[in-house]
């Protein structure tokens, strides 16, 4: 018998692999490329290159001070835990108000006190981002109050419907009709 | 050397350990839960979204005119037990400005 016959025959899994391992390590390579798109939007997002957020909802006047209000993400409200679910807003202060506004809040529904002024905005004053809690019962005719506070102790107050501040929370708050 | 052992396979082995047990950026939003133990008595809880809890922290029962009715801090299990005010009140858990939870007495479950 001769020395070939009796070599082991490769596996066809084996025989598939040394023919096409080439290839398939070559589309491996290419499969990160389809992801590029979202990555660089997402990246122009978190540097801001994109602007506030996903949707700007505008400025809005709080007593003499403003902010550009944006919609980070043109999502509903997304569950953290026992947390409950958070929506995620950007603002960027007026250039005037830099100075003198020591904090930003955000919260559905007027706030009771300045100690429960809801959500604080925190990052750059060109660029703060705030986890605002949604409760699961809110009204759809809900307000958003925005509560800004001055290093001198004055606190100005202003409020828009949360129908104009987020229409994607509006409608995920409706279609939990039953929760309400 | 075995095979299993190449340093070319351990650090493959070693990258997908590292991307599966990466600490994610988990963030913390304060949580707080209250409920009725019973007619009396009312049980909150207090903690955040990551998982640990909020020994030491503020949590005080507040009137609706805004009068501080039991100024309390939660203990070492993250909880505080306070008798039910006559009048009436809310939750405030408070771990600092804009890490709050206020929880109405209308959203208090009864026992």
């Amino acid at each position: 018998m001769s020395k070939s016959a009796m070599a082991v025959q490769p596996s066809r899994l084996s025989q598939l692999w040394h023919k096409w391992r080439f290839h398939i390590n070559v589309l491996l390579l290419l499969i990160p490329l389809g992801f590029m798109p979202k990555y660089f939007s997402d990246q122009a997002l978190f540097r801001g290159d994109s602007g506030l957020g996903e949707r700007e909802i505008g400025e809005v006047q709080v007593g003499p001070w403003s902010l550009r209000l944006a919609e980070f993400r043109n999502l509903p409200p997304q569950p953290d835990g026992a947390a409950g679910y958070l929506k995620g807003f950007s603002a960027a202060l007026c250039d005037a108000c830099i100075e003198p506004v020591k904090a930003t809040y955000l919260r559905i529904g007027k706030p009771r006190s300045l100690r429960a002024a809801g959500s604080l905005f925190f990052g750059t004053p060109y660029s703060m981002g705030t986890q605002l809690p949604v409760p699961e019962k809110t009204k759809a005719d809900a307000e958003l109050w925005i509560t800004m506070e001055g290093w001198d102790g004055s606190m100005h107050q202003a409020s828009i419907p949360l129908s104009q501040a987020s229409p994607a929370t509006v409608a995920w708050l409706n279609k939990q009709g039953a929760k309400q | 050397m075995n095979p299993a052992l190449r340093p070319s396979r351990l650090s493959a082995v070693l990258l997908v350990l590292c991307a599966g047990f990466s600490a994610s950026a988990l963030a913390h939003n304060p949580m707080c839960e209250c409920k009725a133990i019973d007619a009396e008595q009312i049980k909150c809880t207090g903690g955040f979204s990551d998982g640990s809890g909020a020994p030491g922290v503020t949590l005080d029962v507040i009137g609706y005119d805004e009068t501080i009715l039991v100024p309390g801090k939660l203990g070492a299990d993250s909880t505080l037990t306070f008798k039910k005010p006559g009048a009436e009140f809310y939750v405030l858990f408070d771990a600092g400005p804009g890490h709050v939870v206020e929880i109405d007495q209308a959203d208090i479950e009864a026992p």
